[in-house]
C-alpha cells in the first residue's frame, strides 16, 4: 500500500501529518519533497541519491520511532533527481516493508504529480482557511487524473470549529479534524509521533481515524 | 495537409519550427519526418520525449481543421526543406481507443508516471541556481584550509579582509549558508573533520552572513576608493593593500560580488515577504497545550 499525503499548498502540515499517519500505520515515510525536504535527515544515502541512480532504495531506510527515507537538502541533488526512478524505488520499499507513506511537495509540478501517480491512494491535508482549500481542490483534481483514490482529508491545525462538511463536500471525501496541538507540531523534529507521545489526545485520535481509512 | 516551416541555426544545431494543418474533413494521422542529417532531438519534459516523437520525426493525429505547432532540434546543418510529410492516413476512429493505449505506456502505473511527467511542469531548480554549488564546495575546501594554515594566515582583522579579497569566492566556498542545514546536506556530511556548526543558533547564522557581507563591503570600499581616484588616493589604497598584486583581479571579484549580492538580495526580499505573510498561531497553540 502506497499512500501519498498531498495538499497543494505549502505549510499546511503535510510533512507532520505524513509522519504521524505513518506512525499509526506502522509504515515507512518517504520524504518525496525533493526541493524542500522536511523530515529528519541522516548521514547516509537519501532519496536524491536513489533518484540519481546512485543508491539502492533499501539502504536509504533510516530506523527511528517511524522509519524514514530521508531526502537530500541540496538544490543540485534536486536537479539531478530523475522522477522516472521514483516508482521502482517506492515499489522496492513497499515490497520490503509493506506500507509506504509519501510526503509530497506543494504545487502542481511534476514532483508533486509523480508521487500521486505512483501512489495507490492519497490523503489531502488542508488548513481551515479558504485559500488553502482552493489549492487542495486543484490537487484533488490532479490526484483524480493520476488515479490516486482519495481516502480522506485532514483539516489540520484547527483552533476554531471549521466548516468540516463544506470541506468534505468540496473535496468529496470524509474530513477528519486534527486539532492544533503543539505536540503534533513538535513530533517530527523530536521524532515522537503523537500516537506515542500523547495517545489519548484528540490529535492522536484524529490521526488514528485517518489511518483507519487507509485500505490495507 | 498543409505544412509550413522555419529553420534557425544555433551553434552546430538547427532549430526547426513547423505548423501543420489538417485541411481535410476527416481526422488524419500524419507522419512528419526530419530531413536533417542527424537524429531529431524532440521536445522533452522531465527527460521524457513528448508522446509521438522518435528520432526520425513525429506522428500526430489531427482532427478536421486542427492546427498544430511543433518544433525540434538536430545537430546538423540546415537543409531545405528541413521536414517532409512522410505519410498521411485516415484514422479509424473505432480502432483508435484500442490502438492508442499500448503506445502510451507499458503498464498502467508506468504510464501514469510518464503522463505526470509529460503534462506537469518541470520540478527541477534552474541550472543557474546550482551553478557553482555543490561541486565547488568540495573543491574549495582544501584550498581554503591550505590558505588558513599558511604563515600569512595569522590574521589581524585587516589582514583577514585582505585574505578574503584573495579567495574571491565569498559566497561559494564555505559554510555561509549551511548553519540552518538547508543547503549543506550530504556534501558537508562527507567531511567530518570540517564539521559545520550544526548547533549554531539562528542569530549566529545571521552573524555569519553579516561577517561575510562585511568582507564584501571591505572589498567594495577598496574598489570605490580606487574608482576615479587621484594618484595620492590610489597610492594610499595600494599601500594599504600591501602592494598592487594584492589588488589584481579586484574588479572581476567586485563584479562577481555585485551579481551575487543582487541574487542574494532578490532571494532575501522574496523570503522576507514570505516570512511577513505567515502568521503562525503560536499563542493559540500554547494556550491549548
Amino acid at each position: 500500500m502506497i499512500l501519498a499525503v498531498a495538499g497543494g499548498k505549502g505549510g499546511v502540515g503535510k510533512t507532520t501529518l505524513a509522519y504521524n499517519v505513518a506512525a499509526a500505520l506502522d509504515a515507512v515515510v518517504v520524504d518525496a519533497d525533493l526541493g524542500m525536504a522536511d523530515l529528519p535527515g541522516g548521514r547516509g544515502p537519501d532519496l536524491h541519491d536513489v533518484l540519481a541512480g546512485e543508491a539502492d532504495p533499501i539502504e536509504t531506510l533510516r530506523a527511528g520511532p517511524v522509519d524514514v527515507v530521508p531526502c537530500g537538502r541540496t538544490l543540485a541533488g534536486a536537479r539531478a533527481a530523475d522522477l522516472r526512478r521514483l516508482e521502482a524505488a517506492v515499489a522496492a520499499i513497499e515490497r520490503e516493508r509493506g506500507t509506504v507513506v509519501l510526503d509530497c511537495p506543494a504545487g502542481r509540478r511534476a514532483d508533486a504529480g509523480v508521487p500521486l501517480a505512483v501512489a495507490d491512494a492519497c490523503l489531502l491535508v488542508v488548513s481551515p482557511r479558504a485559500f488553502a482549500l482552493a489549492d487542495a481542490i486543484r490537487t484533488r483534481a490532479l490526484a483524480r487524473e493520476l488515479d490516486a483514490g482519495l481516502v480522506g482529508c485532514a483539516v489540520n491545525r484547527v483552533t476554531e470549529e471549521p466548516p468540516t462538511d463544506a470541506i468534505a463536500d468540496a473535496l468529496g471525501a470524509p474530513a477528519a479534524v486534527v486539532p492544533a496541538d503543539p505536540r503534533v507540531g513538535r513530533s517530527v523534529a523530536e521524532e515522537r509521533p503523537v500516537v506515542d507521545a500523547a495517545p489519548d489526545s484528540a490529535a492522536a485520535e484524529a490521526v488514528r481515524e485517518l489511518a483507519r481509512r487507509v485500505p490495507r | 495537409m498543409d505544412l509550413t516551416w522555419d529553420i534557425d541555426r544555433e551553434g552546430d544545431a538547427s532549430l526547426v519550427r513547423c505548423r501543420v494543418r489538417n485541411d481535410d474533413a476527416v481526422p488524419r494521422r500524419v507522419r512528419i519526418e526530419s530531413r536533417l542529417g542527424a537524429p531529431v532531438l524532440p521536445p522533452r519534459r522531465g527527460g521524457l520525449p513528448e508522446s509521438g516523437w522518435d528520432e526520425a520525426g513525429v506522428t500526430l493525429r489531427l482532427d478536421p481543421g486542427e492546427r498544430r505547432a511543433l518544433g525540434f532540434a538536430a545537430r546538423a546543418p540546415p537543409t531545405d526543406p528541413p521536414v517532409e510529410i512522410a505519410d498521411v492516413e485516415a484514422v479509424d476512429t473505432a480502432a483508435e481507443s484500442v490502438s492508442e493505449e499500448p503506445i502510451a505506456g507499458v503498464e498502467r502505473s508506468g504510464s501514469a508516471t510518464a503522463a505526470a511527467l509529460r503534462r506537469l511542469g518541470d520540478h527541477r531548480p534552474p541550472r543557474a541556481a546550482t551553478a557553482g554549488g555543490a561541486g565547488e564546495l568540495k573543491d574549495a575546501s582544501p584550498a581554503e584550509r591550505e590558505r588558513s594554515s599558511s604563515p600569512t594566515g595569522d590574521a589581524s582583522p585587516g589582514e583577514s579582509a585582505a585574505s578574503d579579497v584573495d579567495d574571491g569566492d565569498t559566497f561559494d566556498d564555505d559554510d555561509t549558508f549551511d548553519g540552518s542545514d538547508t543547503f549543506g546536506g550530504g556534501e558537508r556530511d562527507a567531511d567530518p573533520d570540517d564539521s559545520p556548526s550544526a548547533s549554531r543558533g539562528p542569530t549566529e547564522w545571521f552573524d555569519a552572513v553579516g561577517t561575510r557581507l562585511d568582507a564584501v563591503e571591505a572589498r567594495i570600499d577598496r574598489a570605490e576608493r580606487l574608482t576615479d581616484a587621484d594618484l595620492a588616493a590610489a597610492t594610499e589604497a595600494v599601500a594599504e593593500a600591501d602592494g598592487v598584486e594584492e589588488l589584481s583581479g579586484l574588479d572581476q571579484r567586485v563584479a562577481a560580488d555585485a551579481t551575487r549580492l543582487r541574487e542574494l538580495s532578490e532571494r532575501a526580499s522574496a523570503l522576507a515577504a514570505r516570512a511577513a505573510e505567515t502568521e503562525a498561531p503560536v499563542e493559540a497553540l500554547e494556550q491549548l497545550a
